[in-house]
């Protein structure tokens, strides 16, 4: 590994960061899967509340300022509803096998 | 240091199969809003074609108008409302084939599928807009008879005041041609969704196309998934337009059997191959019992469909296109 080989790594990386930044951009969706099957598709854009059904009740998702939570849900941890708002990360609610995901897994088309 | 070079040279591989060589247009006809995808074509080809395509949903939307008179086209406004009973007037081969068609699936669809009904549907129309009321059968007691219209040979004649509606599945049959254009310019990888008249050719990355079928009357809710390619995908649905009245819900497709609008199902969503025969069908399914409808689909071949009612339903072989 020498010098330009440095160079090559940085200038490199600084692309794919600035390429991820661009694709982060456009995650104004989050996505609900029960089972991995996607149940929900929700924006972001728009503060609400939701409720689906997981597989020990209704989980309630809030969505506020771009950034999605678990409001509520049964389980005996609380894992998923402990781990606050995000908007990247994704969260997973093990007990209720439901996984919110942000994730630029956009359909093809919706009708 | 090689390793490196090839490393970029992935990368600029993969940007390059991903975005750069998809070409889209949204375009606005027939009443809708008509997205267009192209995807693994060069720009000149694809500008090219986004421009015919257009060229080809503004002529149809032209010939099939039924509310606008345009210059030097003899169109369905024309054959409904200038043209007089018992004259015969000379259309185009391709108004003549679009009519031909809608004749053609009247047999087909024993009777349910009629481009004579415009005159009821009209009736309809005024009281959808106005959300109340609902018609009586003196107001909707108007000629809808197919018979009463002729076309031989690109001439065509009213035996009486018969209004033209093509509205069952003119957006499947533009669509239809549009996608057989596309193939025979070999550009095989494109998506059309003409208003939820979904049209897809052969996949454009390792996965299918993936399609979200929306919940009825509540569509930020999806409710299935679907990875499919050179498929039509059509929905029927009252969800899409419709007035409530009394506690009922009247939808926009109107059974020419009953001349009412029928409640068996929420929505129900066609594949098939053909585009237009997509269109056709989830409207005929949408006016009959959900038992004959699954009948009718699981005694055809190459056509499924799924229905969103109380439950669910769906034909037999539904779940081939199911996202697994």
């Amino acid at each position: 590994m020498n010098k330009s080989d440095f160079i090559l790594i940085l200038i490199l990386s600084t692309v794919i960061f600035i390429f991820y930044l661009f694709l982060n951009d456009k995650k104004s969706y989050a996505y609900v899967y029960y089972e991995n099957n996607l149940i929900k598709k929700i924006d972001l854009k728009k503060d609400d509340i939701y409720k689906v059904n997981g597989y020990n009740g209704e989980v309630i998702i809030e969505v506020k300022d771009n950034k999605l939570r678990v409001k509520k849900e049964n389980s005996s941890l609380h894992l998923c509803s402990k781990q606050g708002f995000v908007n990247n990360i994704p969260i997973v609610c093990l007990p209720n096998k439901i996984v919110i995901d942000f994730n630029n897994n956009e359909y093809d088309v919706v009708v | 240091m090689k390793k490196i070079v090839l490393l970029i040279l992935f990368i600029f591989i993969l940007s390059g199969c991903n975005k750069n060589d998809m070409y889209d247009k949204t375009l606005f006809y027939m009443d809708t809003a008509i997205e267009i995808k192209l995807y693994d074509v060069d720009e000149e080809h694809a500008n090219k074609a986004l421009s015919d395509i257009e060229k080809m949903y503004e002529k149809y939307h032209k010939l099939t108008d039924r509310y606008n008179e345009y210059e030097d086209v003899i169109n369905v406004y024309y054959l409904n409302n200038v043209l007089k009973v018992n004259e015969k007037i000379e259309i185009s081969n391709e108004l003549s084939e679009i009519i031909n068609y809608g004749i053609k699936m009247y047999d087909e669809t024993d009777g349910y599928i009629n481009i004579a009904m415009g005159n009821v549907i009209d009736v309809w129309k005024e009281y959808r807009e106005k959300e109340s009321g609902v018609p009586n059968l003196y107001e909707l007691d108007k000629p809808i008879d197919i018979s009463y219209i002729s076309l031989t040979d690109n001439i065509y004649l009213k035996k009486k005041d018969v209004k033209l509606d093509l509205g069952a599945y003119v957006k499947g049959y533009v669509t239809e041609l549009v996608g057989k254009y596309l193939e025979d310019e070999n550009i095989n990888k494109y998506l059309i969704n003409a208003g939820g008249n979904v049209k897809l050719g052969n996949k454009y990355r390792l996965k299918k196309y993936n399609v979200g079928l929306e919940e009825p009357f509540n569509t930020s809710n999806i409710y299935k998934t679907l990875s499919v390619e050179n498929v039509s995908i059509v929905t029927s649905g009252s969800y899409q337009r419709y007035y409530e009245y009394d506690g009922n819900i009247y939808s926009h497709i109107i059974n020419p059997k009953t001349l009412f609008p029928d409640n068996y199902t929420k929505s129900v969503t066609v594949i098939t191959e053909n585009s237009a025969y997509a269109d056709i069908m989830s409207t005929y399914l949408f006016m009959l019992p959900i038992e004959d409808g699954l009948k009718l689909v699981n005694e055809k071949e190459g056509i499924e469909a799924i229905w969103y009612s109380d439950q669910i339903y769906y034909s037999d072989s539904f779940d081939k296109y199911e996202q697994k």
